[in-house]
């Protein structure tokens, strides 16, 4: 790629898949963009790229993290250059997440009900009774239209070979869904016409999908239920994702404390008195949700939201409980759930992850521990995760120790070469490791996937880690309708 | 609309209108300080808008650009530009999806203009007018951009009533403070120009000589500011202003809230409109004004009673 400026240097390799160059030539679906960016001055890219950081910086779709009393507004760091997703790939994924996704809303309706799953022996009874997220309260609790997970976000990488993987289940309170569509903006204002010109399948109407879905979830049978978005506040580091997602839907953000219950039934208090609330889409953890019957101090849920539930007075998205399906070890049975529930072969397939409270896998661990990721199984955000051949010997130590003390809270996986794209780094088009996460509707009829997702990229150079608290940044993802 | 709600875009409102007094003032009085061969007093402005100490405010009171410094950019003052910005955007984050996008990213980008660094160095050592005069035209970025996009609902209202409230109480501080230098006295023969700043400082040094004509009156001067309807910094027109959003939020569903604040509004208008020169010289100015503002902070706090309180 000698002739132009931004790709001189670009140098791919054979131990990670590129997404864009194997080795010989561009793959077909990144021509065109190729082809756009080829001789693209640096200069105008470094305008681009301005432009994008002064539109999200305007826009307030930052993060705040805080220190003293003052806080400092960061953005997410974005890649001008788009991830680009095949139709045939797209297809792929999809199917694979909603055999997923329809496996893992069984398991919690057995789980809190007849345990089918564990009388049978697919998954040992200690496994799940020794999950945090577990919630006894949740027993024998009839959701609606018996949908758990009506939010999630499912984290897809691929290997060296090309090969999907899926990383992690995010059945709980997923974010990212507001940087899908942000990014979607941006690009639109940076690279204008480049859009049609590919035939990019639209990400817009994810706002219209869930509220509908939402709408479908209302106890009262009235046209027009009331439905809020509940957040824990303006210094939630999501709360822009809160807000945006509220305006979008047209609906009301509320705070813990703008809501009451009285005769289990929820209302919201308003100018004119108070309102009843028929679907409150949560993003607040379980642990907080209501003061009654989970953590007694908690200032941002609602007492006695908990007993209108029971009462099917009211419907919570996503259900409370779920942390016990996208725990890191229960991870390790969705394949057996997929045959167990659907009878059939999982289309998407795990990452291989070893148990390190079995004494044998614990010791091949152990022996490999450099082409090895031992993580925590409760912890997200890339913290709390050691990799093999990135730690020096006394972390390793200090970590098997940890290990050794507490081993059900603790898995292991090989090393995965994620695969890698390019981006726009220093004036020069570098390839960086990337995943996937796409978002997913799980609605009473049915669960709808919006083509696209979340690309969140490994900025540092031979960097792994993607998450954006350990310098990551995001790019806008393109699923192609052919 | 969520009480928090309404509480938020009624604050968010306030504080702007603060912000907008404050710069307004601050250009006016720098500009005639550079006027005075005498030392220039900031006594005044110190008085209406900070809560410094009395003996603070003596020792301060003849550095001008420590005063900008302390009304612009200091963190640690509650109504700095600074801190007001940052306060009603504050507040304007809190119900994102109940203002518009536009209004949004305006607030936004004042708060981020209010941190650049450049701002303080300008300050210090560059023109300050025309530092001030920039931000002033942010904060007239803010109003159209209220006017011309936000909905006509309640939220809209609410605004108005939190930015006439807040003007209201602005008039009758000024006028407080400009007398009270004077002992209330309306026979004293002050120098012209002591009006005429004070004028421009609220922008109604062009509406004061087309309605009046005359020199510059102590009399003329209390007319305007108070009753004048057609000066839309007067107290009568804020309050005229402030009883027609809440005209609006009339419904069955809150009817009790309704009648207790239309009843105060209403005779505080009635207090303003039926009472003249010679009711106020009778009385005494002081008086007078202490009275208005009582009944406009008790308008607040019904406010807050009556629609604001959810906790």
């Amino acid at each position: 790629m000698g002739s132009s400026k931004i790709f001189n240097g670009y140098t791919s390799s054979t131990e990670f898949y590129d997404e864009m160059y194997n080795g010989k030539k561009i793959r077909a679906p990144y021509q065109k963009l190729y082809e756009f960016l080829k001789n693209y001055p640096a200069e105008e890219l470094n305008k681009k790229e301005e432009m994008a950081r002064r539109l999200f910086m305007s826009q307030g779709v930052t993060f705040t993290v805080y220190s003293g009393d003052e806080g400092i507004e960061k953005i997410f760091p974005f890649d001008v250059v788009p991830r680009i997703i095949t139709a045939a790939e797209w297809n792929y994924i999809e199917s694979g997440i909603k055999q997923r996704l329809k496996a893992l809303n069984l398991f919690l309706n057995d789980i809190y009900s007849n345990q089918f799953i564990i009388k049978d022996k697919i998954i040992p009874i200690d496994m799940i009774y020794s999950c945090e997220h577990y919630l006894r309260e949740m027993h024998n609790l009839k959701v609606p239209h018996d949908i758990f997970v009506h939010i999630s976000g499912i984290d897809i990488i691929r290997d060296a070979d090309g090969t999907f993987y899926v990383l992690e289940d995010n059945l709980r309170t997923p974010s990212g869904v507001s940087y899908m569509l942000e990014n979607r903006e941006i690009t639109k204002r940076i690279f204008p016409d480049l859009l049609p010109q590919n035939s990019v399948r639209p990400v817009t109407n994810y706002p219209q999908l869930l509220y509908k879905s939402l709408a479908a979830l209302s106890p009262r049978h009235n046209s027009n239920p009331n439905i809020v978005m509940l957040t824990p506040g303006i210094y939630n580091s999501a709360y822009f994702e809160h807000s945006t997602l509220a305006r979008l839907m047209g609906i009301e953000l509320v705070e813990g404390r703008d809501l009451v219950v009285d005769n289990h039934r929820v209302f919201m208090k308003t100018t004119e008195g108070l309102q009843r609330v028929d679907v409150i889409y949560r993003r607040v953890d379980d642990e907080y949700l209501d003061p009654l019957v989970f953590n007694s101090g908690s200032m941002l849920g609602v007492a006695g939201l908990m007993s209108a539930y029971r009462r099917g007075h009211v419907a919570i998205v996503n259900a409370p409980g779920n942390g016990v399906a996208d725990d890191k070890a229960i991870y390790i049975y969705v394949p057996d759930m997929i045959k167990y529930y659907l009878n059939e072969e999982p289309i998407l397939k795990n990452v291989p992850t070893f148990k390190m409270d079995d004494i044998s896998e614990r010791k091949h661990v152990f022996e490999n521990i450099e082409n090895m990721v031992i993580k925590k199984t409760n912890a997200s955000g890339g913290y709390g995760m050691i990799i093999g051949n990135a730690a020096t010997e006394i972390e390793i130590e200090e970590y098997k120790k940890q290990v050794l003390q507490d081993p059900r809270s603790f898995i292991a996986q090989p090393i995965i070469s994620l695969s890698a794209a390019p981006c726009y780094i220093n004036g020069k088009l570098q390839p960086r490791r990337i995943d996937l996460r796409p978002f997913a509707i799980f609605g009473p009829s049915g669960i709808e996937i919006v083509p696209g997702g979340l690309t969140r990229v490994a900025l540092k150079e031979g960097s792994l880690v993607v998450n954006s608290s350990q310098g990551g940044g995001s790019k806008d993802t393109w699923v192609l309708n052919s | 609309m969520l009480s928090r709600v309404a509480n938020s875009l009624y604050w968010m409102s306030r504080y702007m209108e603060r912000c907008d007094g404050i710069l307004r003032l601050l250009r006016v009085n720098y500009a005639y300080s550079q006027d005075e061969f005498d030392q220039f007093s900031w006594r005044p402005v110190l008085m209406i808008f900070s809560d410094m100490l009395p003996l603070t405010i003596e020792k301060t009171k003849y550095k001008g650009r420590k005063v900008l410094e302390f009304m612009v950019t200091n963190k640690l003052n509650k109504n700095s530009v600074f801190s007001l910005v940052n306060k009603s955007r504050e507040n304007a984050r809190s119900v994102q999806d109940n203002v518009t996008k536009e209004l949004w990213q305006c607030l936004n980008d004042y708060y981020h203009v209010t941190r650049d660094k450049d701002l303080v160095t300008a300050l210090k050592l560059d023109d300050p007018v025309s530092v001030l005069d920039d931000l002033v035209k942010q904060g007239m970025y803010y109003y159209g951009v209220c006017e011309i996009t936000m909905a006509r609902g309640e939220g809209y209202y609410f605004m108005n009533i939190g930015k006439y409230l807040e003007r209201a109480m602005q008039s009758v501080d000024i006028l407080n403070v400009k007398f009270s230098e004077l002992d209330y006295s309306l026979e004293e023969r002050s120098d012209p120009t002591y009006w005429k700043y004070l004028l421009l400082s609220i922008s109604g040094y062009e509406i004061f000589l087309k309605s009046y004509r005359s020199a510059l009156d102590s009399r003329n001067i209390l007319h305007q500011i108070v009753w004048n309807e057609h000066f839309p910094r007067s107290i009568i027109y804020s309050v005229k202003r402030l009883k027609q959003s809440f005209e609006t939020l009339k419904t069955d569903r809150n009817s009790e809230a309704y009648k207790a604040l239309s009843f105060m509004i209403g005779k505080l208008e009635s207090h303003i409109r039926y009472s003249d020169l010679k009711d106020l010289e009778e009385k005494g100015l002081k008086e007078y004004l202490h009275e208005i503002k009582q009944e406009l902070l008790a308008i607040g706090s019904a406010f807050n009673h009556y629609y604001f309180a959810f906790n």
